[in-house]
């Protein structure tokens, strides 16, 4: 597991305590970011977690040509973030 | 007299409801709304306040009472009826007992009453304001034609507020069918709308990225998208043209006090400079000094607008927008309202709430920006004692769990050692809001 996804999880389960939500176990590489257990807000949540701990959203900061529906999709435009920084 | 009934009255066809997979025709619940009057004939020239419960009912009811009774208040399911004298629909037993004690009116030649609407925007105290609309200002940009009949329109956006209402008469008024699905998840959703071949969305931003999210939006037919209730952004804007080139993307400003909007279809986010002051408008528009939008409708506003209105009738919407070269962009409101994906939110009533605490001197609650749901809550405490900050932030997210929605809860809470002020000694929102 890589630091960025390690990153990811954590804030995870800090926004569901947060929130009083319960996430899924496990969460795998294909499980649907709608059925993980947080919603709307929790993931806009998640975001506004993840700009404060990484420095960056790339929501607002790429131009995003799909929505991310998976785990994996959604570590991947983190990723991809990361590596224009 | 316009009716919504007597509108119905003269479709060639008129549609089908559809929730959870069970379906209403139009038809019918004209047949029930006829029944109700025959009824109830002393609901005749009576307000009214109809609790929504279902999509279908509620239908029924706006059929039965609109043209009928002397106003109807469309009360949200959490909130009280404003006025004892209202009758609360659907009848409980006490209503329908003492009423029908009740002289009876000559229904049949009242018909064709005047009927006020009455909408409720939550309040800054958390108390509804209700907003008067008549029939005629609310179906102001209904359109009609053949086209528009064979289409299906999803509801995601709740009846008794302004948007919902204005998609359900939409439906409704051109004999479009329609599938709601407002009370579930966004998987249940897309599920939904798959099943009943929905062509024409009409959603909040926030709810249309939600959409994205499922990765099945593209499965979808659609040949109309409408955006409103939130600041359409040109990301999520150039998203859904990609994925439906072909379909009508309009991003919708409406005013629930004013009754009143106008429809941006161009594809780009905000509204053209040209439109400023361009009297052949139907809304006529201008910016103030104070850099809010203001707008002129046709129609006479509500009575509560008065204070807000100036000589030349224009209503000041409180809307902040900034004009940049040919295009006039939407900023947030300049009360502080804070708008988490549709949903209002006031940050006095939330600090409201956070100075219960004996352990906070001072509250500031501001929007922090969200590319997911437009604005989230966000919150500066400075606490009395140093040292207790884990204690102090646990005990006010619980009581914040305790007393507000889930969406006015604050999603950051920040101990802080100084809060701005403006001269007034009002709390300085607006530099965080900029």
């Amino acid at each position: 597991m890589t630091n960025l996804e390690q990153q990811i999880r954590q804030a995870m389960q800090q926004v569901a305590e947060l929130s009083d939500c319960q996430l899924v176990d496990p969460i795998d590489a294909d499980t649907l970011l709608l059925e993980c257990g947080l919603d709307s807000l929790g993931y806009a949540m998640l975001v506004a977690q993840l700009e404060e701990d990484l420095g960056f959203d790339p929501f607002t900061e790429l131009e995003i040509d799909i929505y991310p529906s998976t785990f994996t999709e959604f570590l991947g435009i983190y990723q991809q973030c990361a590596n224009n920084l | 007299m316009q009716s919504l009934s007597n509108q119905l009255a003269n479709l060639t066809r008129t549609g089908v409801i559809t929730s959870a997979c069970e379906h209403s025709s139009i038809a019918e619940l004209i047949t029930k709304a006829d029944e109700i009057k025959e009824q109830y004939p002393q609901l005749c020239q009576r307000p009214i306040a109809i609790q929504y419960t279902n999509s279908a009912d509620f239908i029924t009811a706006l059929i039965a009472f609109d043209g009928w009774c002397s106003a109807i208040y469309l009360c949200p399911p959490d909130v009280s009826i404003p006025e004892k004298a209202l009758i609360k629909w659907p009848l409980d037993n006490d209503t329908a007992m003492t009423d029908l004690s009740i002289k009876q009116l000559n229904s049949t030649s009242l018909d064709g009453t005047q009927t006020m609407w009455y909408m409720a925007t939550s309040g800054t105290t958390g108390e509804p304001k209700w907003f008067s609309h008549s029939f005629l200002s609310l179906t102001a940009h209904t359109k009609h034609s053949h086209k528009l009949q064979a289409l299906c329109w999803a509801l995601l956006y709740q009846p008794f507020r302004f948007a919902g209402l204005q998609v359900m008469l939409q439906a409704l008024l051109s004999g479009a069918d329609l599938v709601d699905v407002v009370d579930y998840e966004p998987l249940a959703q897309m599920a939904f709308l798959k099943h009943g071949d929905v062509t024409a969305i009409s959603a909040t931003p926030s709810v249309w990225r939600q959409l994205l999210m499922t990765g099945q939006l593209s499965e979808l037919t659609l040949s109309h998208m409408t955006l409103g209730g939130e600041i359409a952004d040109q990301i999520l804007l150039d998203k859904l043209y990609r994925l439906f080139p072909k379909a009508k993307l309009r991003h919708i400003y409406a005013s629930t006090e004013a009754g009143v909007g106008f429809v941006v279809s161009d594809g780009r986010a905000g509204f053209p400079t040209k439109w400023l002051e361009d009297q052949t408008l139907s809304v006529v528009l201008k910016v103030s000094d104070e850099q809010h939008l203001l707008i002129k409708p046709s129609h006479p506003v509500c009575q509560s607008l008065a204070q807000h209105t100036d000589a030349q009738g224009y209503v000041d919407t409180l809307d902040k927008v900034q004009v940049i070269n040919d295009r006039v962009f939407f900023l947030g409101r300049a009360t502080g309202t804070i708008n988490v994906g549709g949903n209002k939110v006031h940050p006095e009533k939330v600090e409201q709430v956070l100075l219960q605490c004996a352990d906070i001197s001072q509250v500031k609650v501001y929007a922090k920006k969200s590319a997911l749901l437009g604005e989230l809550v966000v919150a500066d405490v400075m606490i009395i004692d140093t040292g207790v900050e884990q204690e102090v932030k646990q005990h006010l997210l619980k009581m914040c769990k305790k007393q507000l929605h889930r969406f006015e809860i604050p999603t950051k809470i920040s101990i802080v050692n100084h809060i701005d002020h403006e001269h007034s000694g009002k709390l300085n929102r607006k530099q965080l809001h900029d």
